[in-house]
């Protein structure tokens, strides 16, 4: 007699044969035979309470890990509740793999009990997805998953699983093959397209280089930082390049765009060559892209994706192919030439402001931009960072010391609000020997709040540093700026006692709202060996500088409101 | 015009979805079985940029419909 295995299983082993350890999910009725078999399975479930967080766990796990992450939901509902996170790892170029329920293959298409077409839904937001409709097609389907969400250009894929070929049991003997993450197809850039990169450094003037998150999905970091410094040109970063270069290395500008540092926006704005390594010329970089680089002559953009070029900015020098690749083989023509030195151009565009614009006018509040500063400056050099989206996000990434890509997780192209705690929950269970931190606002706590249980049942030593300004605060200075101060809907001013709630659920919570106790606020979250929350009382009407108005240049790059 | 042959007969729908995304229309939309295999025959008319951009994508969907799944 053979031995026999239920869909379930097979979907457990085939996960645990791709090197999957832990998996985040919420049960219901479609996915229960999923979870009837992870009862006594090897595979670490983390139950969360809501499955948007699920979805967002599992992106801060593989986010901080470069391995793919797992969600689980059930049908309907559950399966829906993934969708922002799906659409968040598709932009961000996340590796995901979401496991839905589904209803039984008898009943789809009949409106049933928490029926939805979630592959319909989620059709345009997933590299692909496949409802299995047979036990045997569950193993092949699902490394098809893993080996389109890890590569070349990574993102989610969804695997609907009817409830019914959950349950079903397969006679056939398992055959479960080892087959590890595969990232195969990568192109590679067109020699002439290099050599052309060469000679375009060789005549320039005031390069710049430009680092995005390609530069983690390909693990170019090293690489990276051996071309910049044979280069010797001034370093900016999108949101997602922070970490490619070293923090305090004296050619790095810091971060690029709206609320970018004004010395890189300026160095942009005057160099006569830019590199452009695993960027997409986002909108939040480029503001209005007839203005971007105005002054280059020749852009180079290296990307892993063909269908990026051309798209926002025109490349003269397209270079499509892994980035790692491409900067190993950039590296090595680069040996055999001689390009001009860059140092005094380096000189000019690192010496300009070196310190962020921020509000004088804090009374005896607390300001979150002077607990940032302390904060980050404290943090152990492995720590990572997560945040969630708006004020706090963009004055984190202004600070954030990180030394690689890895270590500062942030909701970037879709800007989802209930990001960080989750996602800070996935790194930690990823990463249970290094410090994680996320770095929340009233707005964005108060949508992923429940997950303060899971940190409990896990013993997750996560530490929350919420900055409650009582509003939803990037809301509310853009009316301030740009509604003439009418501030609809943004104002805060009855959010709950955080710490009580926090500690309601087991978890050590403190409240800091003035600059002199800073210091000691910082020490006692850092030395705290469990889960903390870090309730920040600040000051409500501090913005974020500088910002370039959406849509426009460096030109009208903003330090203060205007008189 | 454009020869499509894709492995998940849902890629018609999602081409067309992109199209419109992009500022494009379809002018011409043909596709038939063959096999396991769907093949489409598919004209667009737009700006210049966005056909490009839309033919970029459409490669890109191609590659990952390589992988099998169903």
């Amino acid at each position: 007699m053979h031995p026999t295995r239920t869909g379930a299983a097979i979907v457990l082993d085939t996960l645990e044969s791709l090197g999957v350890e832990t998996v985040f999910g919420y049960p219901g009725g479609a996915i229960m035979p999923l979870y009837d078999a992870l009862y006594d399975h090897r595979m670490r479930h983390v139950l969360v309470r809501h499955e948007a967080a699920a979805i967002f766990a599992a992106s801060g796990y593989a986010r901080s890990t470069g391995r793919t992450g797992v969600c689980i939901a059930t049908s309907g509902p559950g399966a829906t509740n993934l969708v922002t996170g799906i659409v968040d790892a598709m932009m961000d170029n996340v590796p995901l793999v979401a496991l839905t329920g589904q209803v039984r293959t008898t009943v789809m298409g009949t409106d049933a009990f928490q029926e939805v077409d979630v592959a319909a839904i989620t059709h345009a937001v997933t590299k692909r997805n496949v409802v299995v409709r047979s036990i045997d097609r569950i193993e092949p389907a699902i490394r098809a998953a893993f080996r389109l969400a890890s590569g070349p250009r990574p993102g989610p894929v969804l695997v609907d699983l009817p409830t019914d070929v959950l349950r079903a049991v397969s006679e056939s003997v398992a055959q479960i093959h080892v087959d590890h993450e595969r990232t195969e197809r990568k192109p590679l850039a067109d020699p002439r397209s290099l050599d052309a990169a060469v000679s375009a450094l060789q005549g320039a003037k005031r390069p710049v280089l430009i680092v995005g998150g390609g530069a983690r999905w390909s693990g170019a970091t090293a690489v990276f930082r051996a071309v910049a410094s044979r280069i010797g040109a001034p370093i900016a970063a999108t949101l997602h390049g922070l970490g490619c270069a070293h923090h305090d290395d004296p050619a790095f500008l810091g971060m690029l765009g709206m609320h970018g540092w004004k010395r890189a926006n300026l160095a942009v704005a005057n160099a006569d060559v830019i590199v452009a390594l695993g960027m997409r010329f986002d909108d939040r970089v480029t503001g209005d892209p007839a203005k971007f680089a105005p002054n280059a002559h020749t852009i180079i953009h290296a990307d892993i994706d063909a269908s990026e070029f051309n798209k926002v900015v025109r490349a003269q020098i397209p270079l499509h192919g892994d980035l790692r690749e491409t900067l190993v083989a950039l590296d090595h023509r680069l040996a055999r030439v001689t390009l001009p030195s860059f140092a005094d151009w380096r000189a000019q565009a690192c010496a300009q402001d070196e310190q962020l614009p921020r509000d004088d006018a804090r009374d005896e509040h607390l300001s979150a931009t002077d607990f940032l500063d302390a904060l980050l400056a404290a943090l152990p050099a492995d720590a990572i960072v997560t945040t969630d989206v708006g004020q706090h996000q963009m004055w984190a990434a202004q600070r954030v010391r990180a030394n690689h890509p890895q270590h500062f997780l942030t909701s970037g192209g879709l800007g989802s609000m209930g990001f960080g705690l989750p996602a800070a929950i996935g790194a930690q269970m990823a990463h249970p020997d290094r410090m994680v931190v996320a770095i929340v606002g009233d707005g964005g706590f108060q949508m992923s709040m429940a997950e303060l249980a899971t940190l409990r049942r896990h013993e997750l030593p996560v530490k929350i540093v919420l900055l409650d300004n009582r509003n939803l605060g990037m809301v509310r200075q853009w009316q301030e700026l740009f509604y003439n101060a009418r501030y609809s809907a943004t104002s805060l001013p009855d959010n709950p006692e955080f710490t009580t709630i926090a500690r309601a659920y087991g978890i050590e919570a403190r409240i800091v709202d003035h600059a002199s106790a800073i210091g000691g606020a910082v020490a006692r979250l850092l030395e705290s060996p469990g889960p903390m929350l870090l309730h920040c009382a600040c000051y409500p009407h501090e913005n974020v500088w500088p910002i370039i108005p959406s849509g426009k240049s460096v030109d009208d790059l903003l330090e203060a409101i205007p008189a | 015009m454009r020869t499509v042959t894709a492995t998940d007969g849902r890629m018609l729908a999602r081409i067309i979805h992109l199209a419109h995304r992009f500022g494009c229309t379809y002018t011409k939309v043909a596709s038939e079985r063959n096999g396991a295999a769907y093949h489409m025959e598919l004209a667009f008319a737009g700006p210049g940029d966005a056909l490009r951009r839309l033919d970029a994508h459409i490669t890109k969907l191609l590659d990952d419909d390589g992988e099998t799944m169903e």
